[in-house]
């Protein structure tokens, strides 16, 4: 694993604040990613599940979706795929503990931007944020 | 019982005809004899004659019929006598008489008993050939003197191409040990068995219960080696099948809970991990803005605390789920668990095409343990061992027991592969250690386990003249007794096993 500490990363020059949904059943590493966008100068909020933040308000202005694979209920995939079905498709960003290389190219399939074993490198998580903003949004 | 031989036409005529030439020529002899004797009583040497005639006869005559003859030969003395002018007095003409008689008499007595001899050899000879063993003398050279019929059958050459070849060039012979070895056995003991493998004439390969008996002459020199084989290559296929079965299993068995333990451990150290490595990048973060957001950063350091807790309470809980339970003590014979070893090993040996050398000293002292474990323990070496070797000729396992200087009883397994990479060597007992592709790296971390709850020690040193040795020391039965009290004070003697 490749840690990367205090790389610095040119931060996206938007209109507005992009919008960063954390989905992650496991508290400490929900509150730590947001705390990680948030200190690279995005907004961010997190939700302990795929059923919490498909049910907040915060669905529709949503830039990019990180979630967690393996989570109780309906997994990081299946959100995915379920926003996609709905035509409400956000770039998103798989995160696991249990890295799989079937479900990954089933992701990667279903057009999931990044799929990142945990623990990830800072510059690999940034660098597919960026990317996942730099393609993906409108830029208001 | 008669022997059944079968000849050709014309070795079976020409073998007629010298049997009646012999018949003639003997009653010629007699008849000359007697002419000679009933003219010229006087002269001693044609009674003698009557010696050749029993001796002759004895070719074509046996048992009763070779009585009549002899008695015959009497006969006729008596008749030459009785005809044949008187010479000198009476007496000395009967005195004469009767010692001819009494060597006739005698030579006949002699050749009875060596037909009866002869026809107890055949008769043996026969009842050999009868059984379905094979059985085969040969003598102190190799050198193959008898060859029965079971045999010529299993091995594929008659009793004639067999006898007089060396046999084990004859049958190129795979020894379970050094010959040198079999043969000190045999010398000392008179005996041996095991089990060999033979090549057939047809060039296949033959697995045998083998049994050799020392014959000795009566002043006790060793004359010749009987042996007799058992085929039993469909029982040790069968027995190979099962044990590379059960080997699997095991081996499955080991990977499945390993492995599911393996990926409980990641994901509960990786979400932590995860957690701590994000938490620096961002507490980094609000430390080098202008000016410096603490706050944030705080919080962020809390959370690593927290999560590096969590991390610690993790390998806690692998400790917990690491079940501890009792070892069971029983008075074991190291060498038993040694050949327990061999006997799961034995296909895995053979299928990596090693050579296993074993030398047990055969005077130790007992040990008190737990078999299956200390068959794990073991294992896992020999495996280890094996696998070593797999791209390293020529694959030498040897597995030694005997006594150390402080008095533990110590097995050991040498083998022949690249031997322990100075880089790494500190590491290798480590759990999850390993340099192989599909390696878990729990095997020594086991073993070590293991032999240490038994009082013992793992070690590992260069073995010469290559590879790697690993060494299992156990204190003999009574230091350990000591041991188990000593221990017993602080807490119960315990060994991880792995449950899934
Ligand atoms: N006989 C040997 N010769 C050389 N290296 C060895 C030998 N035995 C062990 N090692 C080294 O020690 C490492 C750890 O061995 P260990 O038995 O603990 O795990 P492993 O064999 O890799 O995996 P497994 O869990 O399947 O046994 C091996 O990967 C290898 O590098
Ligand atoms: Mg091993």
């Amino acid at each position: 694993m490749r840690v990367a500490i205090g790389a610095r990363l040119r931060v996206p020059k938007l209109k507005r604040k992009a919008v960063i949904a954390v989905v992650d059943d496991d508290e400490s590493v929900r509150e730590t990613t947001k705390g990680l966008i948030r200190s690279v100068g995005f907004s961010a909020e997190a939700f302990g599940s795929a059923e919490d933040f498909l049910a907040s308000h915060h669905l529709g202005r949503t830039d990019c979706l990180i979630a967690d694979v393996n989570m109780p209920g309906m997994s990081g995939l299946d959100l995915h795929e379920r926003l996609a079905g709905a035509g409400k498709t956000i770039p998103t960003i798989l995160i696991t503990a249990y890295p799989n290389e079937r479900i990954r190219m089933r992701a990667l399939n279903a057009g999931v931007r990044c799929y990142l074993p945990k623990p990830f490198a800072e510059g690999d998580l940034l660098g597919c944020l960026r990317a996942a903003l730099g393609n993906g949004t409108s830029s208001c | 019982m008669k022997l059944a031989t079968v000849q050709s036409a014309p070795a079976a005529s020409r073998r007629n005809r010298s049997a009646v030439l012999l018949r003639i020529a003997t009653a010629a002899i007699a008849a000359g004899a007697f002419i000679a004797d009933t003219i010229d009583p006087n002269d001693i040497s044609y009674p003698l004659l009557y010696v050749v005639v029993v001796l002759l006869a004895a070719r074509f005559c046996y048992g009763r019929n070779l009585v009549f003859v002899a008695a015959g030969c009497l006969a006729l003395l008596v008749l030459s006598y009785l005809i044949s002018p008187p010479i000198g007095p009476t007496e000395d003409a009967l005195l004469r008489m009767s010692i001819r008689g009494t060597v006739i008499a005698v030579t006949a007595y002699l050749v009875l008993q060596s037909q009866s001899a002869q026809a107890g050899e055949r008769e043996k000879a026969a009842l050999l050939d009868l059984t379905q063993d094979t059985i085969f003398v040969r003598n102190m050279d190799d050198v193959i003197t008898y060859w029965n019929r079971g045999a010529a059958e299993l091995y594929g050459w008659s009793a004639e191409e067999a006898v007089g070849r060396v046999t084990h060039d004859l049958l190129k012979t795979r020894f379970p040990a050094p010959l040198t070895a079999i043969n000190a056995e045999l010398h000392s003991l008179g005996r041996w068995d095991g089990e060999l493998v033979y090549t057939k004439r047809n060039g296949s390969e033959v697995a045998v219960a083998s049994r050799w008996a020392l014959q000795r002459d009566r002043q006790g020199n060793p004359t010749s080696v009987l042996e007799t084989n058992n085929d039993i290559t469909e029982r040790k296929r069968a027995e190979n099948a099962l044990q590379l079965a059960q080997a699997e299993l095991a081996h499955v068995a080991r990977m499945s809970t390993l492995g599911e333990l393996a990926a409980s451990i990641a994901h509960e150290i990786n979400q932590p991990l995860a957690a701590i490595v994000n938490g620096a990048g961002a507490g980094l973060r609000w430390l080098d803005r202008q000016p410096p957001d603490l706050d944030e950063a705080r919080q962020m350091l809390t959370r690593i605390l927290k999560d590096g807790n969590r991390a610690a309470d993790v390998i806690g809980r692998i400790r917990a789920l690491v079940r501890k339970s009792p070892v069971k003590m029983d008075r074991l014979a190291i060498n038993d668990v040694v050949l327990d070893v061999i006997a799961l090993a034995r296909s895995d040996i053979e299928r990596n095409r090693a050579v296993l050398r074993t030398r047990l000293a055969d005077d130790l002292p007992p040990i008190q343990g737990d078999r299956v474990q200390l068959q794990q323990a073991l294992l896992n070496l020999v495996v280890n061992a094996i696998e070593a070797m797999r791209d390293h000729e020529p694959r030498e396992l040897l597995i030694t027991s005997g006594n150390d200087e402080a008095q533990n009883v110590v097995v050991t397994v040498h083998d022949s592969g690249p031997g322990l990479d100075p880089e790494t060597v500190g590491r290798i007992f480590q759990s999850f250690f390993t340099t192989k592709a599909d390696g878990m790296g729990m095997g020594l971390s086991i073993c070590r386990s293991i032999v240490e709850a038994h009082g013992g020690q793992l070690s590992a040193r260069p073995n010469e003249p290559r590879g790697a040795r690993f060494e299992i020391a156990l204190p003999r039965e009574q230091a350990q007794a000591r041991h188990a009290a000593d221990t017993s004070k602080a807490a119960a003697l315990t060994i991880p096993s792995y449950n899934a």
